[in-house]
């Protein structure tokens, strides 16, 4: 157990001195997520009144502010895996596949660095919403609004660090994670109240953990609940998605790397 | 004891067999080098001895410890320089370094000393704190090499130590592994398909083709073997010569003759005499000689006469379909 935290840990730490050396790449992911948050979030200022039916007094913006920053948690986090694909090509996989260390440990330093990367730029996108005006009652909550985003991005890096790990392209790869990204950030309460939904599309909404993670977010940063969906159970659902990830990519991600690439 | 040790081992990928059948061992403390063109089966050999691939048939062991159920014991045992340079080029020498110390479980007080004692070793200390993208092809190979060694691993693999380099880095880096093997008594089993380089640093070399070890022995032994000196023949014409061969073979002093096209090479031990007398025969049969030498064996010559034909000549028609098989599995 011990050698398995160390391990991970190793990983981690390479990882993370990979992404310090390129930093020009965290202005430009921060682009898309500043894009959604400042125009969306203005045209569809006029739908207030459709926000303000199911419980929430503030502005569209405010509303939709917790979906932008799960957005970004979304993408950087499954995109983040697709250095797994150059590690494999360019011959690291092999020399961490020929030490002692686990296979499982290669995955989860993976996932844990990818998921404090997506938190750091999920931070950055407060930072803008809070510029842009995004009234913020309790600044206290960014604290466990910051620990709910590095859980479900550690969650979310999984599916990232399966498909690249099955993927024996970036072309694979990519076509998969456009493929899950999109949908599972639409199919979410992210731009407007579970409440609105039809009612099919809430219930495949409620299958997915994006969902329960918008919507803890929300209450936390507005203090407004919607959809009758306690705390607690959001809380569940999110622990329960990040442990099966994190079971899940270690297992196939083991099971993967052992195959010739 | 042998540090590497390998029992009818086998490997396929689909109808292609890589590795056929090959059995042999390595002693303690040894360089022994694996000499073949490219596509003989070096790389899946070394890739199995590494715990990378499993074997289709057969058994491997490494300090006794088989590779296949015992993969983790024979990952503490061994370092592995692959082929490509697979350092980290955004880390600087000393945190790739870093990296390989904390993969391999090297004890947290040792680390820095172990750093420190490597990049003495392949003369990098300066630049340890520089980018690798700063690094020339020749640093970037010793500092892999360095990563290897650096938790002192009781067999060192080098896949193709020197390929893509030039000759005078080549020569640079066979200086380090010698002086890798003399520091630290580690066990060298390396592949490579440069002759010079097998004969250059190799206690015994084994030489595979086509998935099979054609013959093992140290490089003097070999050489000796084919004879004191070789003599080389380029004829005119590509046809027969099969009157002339047998001919050939009834002087006293030769040993053994391949053909290669229009071109014979003769393993004999008194040259200086044999000449005249090819001389006399092709006289006889009307066969022109466009050009005659005589010289001391090298390792080609113990190559092509296993073999049947040159290191260089790569692209065989084996050698294609394993090619081509091996992009496939790529790109599936």
């Amino acid at each position: 157990m011990n050698s398995i935290i160390y391990d991970t840990y190793t990983i981690f730490w390479r990882e993370l001195k990979r992404y310090k050396k390129s930093r020009s790449g965290v202005l430009i992911r921060l682009i898309q997520p500043a894009i959604w948050i400042i125009v969306v979030g203005n045209i569809f200022s006029g739908t207030q009144s459709l926000i303000q039916s199911v419980g929430f007094d503030g502005e569209y913006i405010e509303f939709m502010a917790p979906g932008v920053i799960i957005l970004t948690a979304i993408f950087t986090s499954i995109f983040g895996g697709v250095n797994t694909l150059w590690d494999r090509r360019y011959g690291f996989m092999n020399k961490a596949l020929t030490s002692p260390i686990s296979r499982s440990s290669i995955a989860l330093g993976k996932m844990s660095a990818i998921s404090l990367i997506a938190a750091l730029q999920a931070s950055l996108i407060i930072g803008i919403a809070l510029a842009i005006g995004v009234n913020f009652p309790n600044p206290f909550m960014i604290a466990p609004i910051m620990a709910i985003v590095i859980l479900f991005s550690l969650g979310f890096s999984g599916i990232s660090v399966i498909v690249a790990a099955t993927a024996k392209s970036q072309e694979t790869f990519w076509g998969m994670i456009n493929f899950l990204g999109m949908p599972l950030f639409m199919l979410s309460p992210a731009l407007f109240p579970l409440e609105l939904l039809p009612n099919w599309l809430a219930v495949i909404a409620k299958l997915n953990p994006v969902t329960y993670t918008i919507l803890l977010v929300r209450e936390l940063m507005t203090g407004v609940s919607e959809g009758g969906i306690p705390i607690l159970l959001s809380l569940g659902v999110l622990f329960a998605f990040v442990i099966i990830m994190i079971g899940l990519a270690s297992y196939v991600f083991t099971r993967e790397v052992n195959k010739p690439f | 004891m042998f540090s590497i040790e390998t029992k009818f081992l086998t490997k396929s990928f689909g109808d292609v067999i890589a590795v056929n059948d090959i059995s042999f061992s390595v002693n303690s403390g040894e360089i022994f080098g694996f000499l073949g063109p490219n596509g003989a089966g070096k790389s899946t050999t070394m890739m199995i001895l590494t715990t990378l691939l499993k074997p289709t048939s057969g058994k491997a062991l490494i300090s006794e410890f088989d590779v296949t159920s015992n993969a983790k014991k024979v990952r503490e045992h061994i370092g592995y320089v692959q082929q490509e340079t697979t350092v980290d080029e955004y880390l600087t020498g000393r945190e790739n370094l870093l990296l390989q110390a904390k993969l391999n479980h090297i004890p947290k007080n040792e680390i820095d000393k172990r750093i420190d004692e490597v990049l003495d070793l392949i003369e990098l200390s300066e630049k340890q704190n520089d980018s690798v993208v700063t690094y020339s092809g020749g640093m970037r190979k010793r500092l892999d090499i360095a990563g290897g060694l650096l938790h002192r691993p009781k067999v060192l693999f080098l896949d193709e130590p020197t390929v893509g380099l030039d000759i005078q880095t080549r020569r640079k880096i066979w200086e380090y592994i010698k002086k890798i093997h003399k520091e630290f008594d580690m066990t060298i089993f390396l592949s490579t398909h440069y002759m010079e380089e097998a004969d250059n640093l190799c206690d015994r070399i084994g030489i595979i083709d086509g998935g099979k070890i054609q013959v093992i022995d140290s490089p003097e032994n070999m050489k000796n073997a084919m004879g004191n000196e070789v003599i080389s023949i380029i004829m005119d014409d590509n046809t027969s010569h099969n009157s002339f061969l047998s001919k050939l073979k009834e002087i006293r002093f030769v040993k053994n003759i391949t053909e290669d096209g229009s071109k014979l090479t003769l393993f004999v031990s008194n040259g200086t005499q044999v000449i005249p007398k090819i001389f006399q025969i092709s006289s006889e049969l009307e066969i022109k000689i466009n050009t005659i030498s005589l010289t001391r064996p090298t390792l080609d010559d113990v190559f092509l006469s296993y073999t049947g034909h040159e290191i260089r000549d790569d692209d065989s028609h084996f050698n294609r379909r394993r090619e081509h098989a091996k992009m496939k599995r790529m790109r599936s």
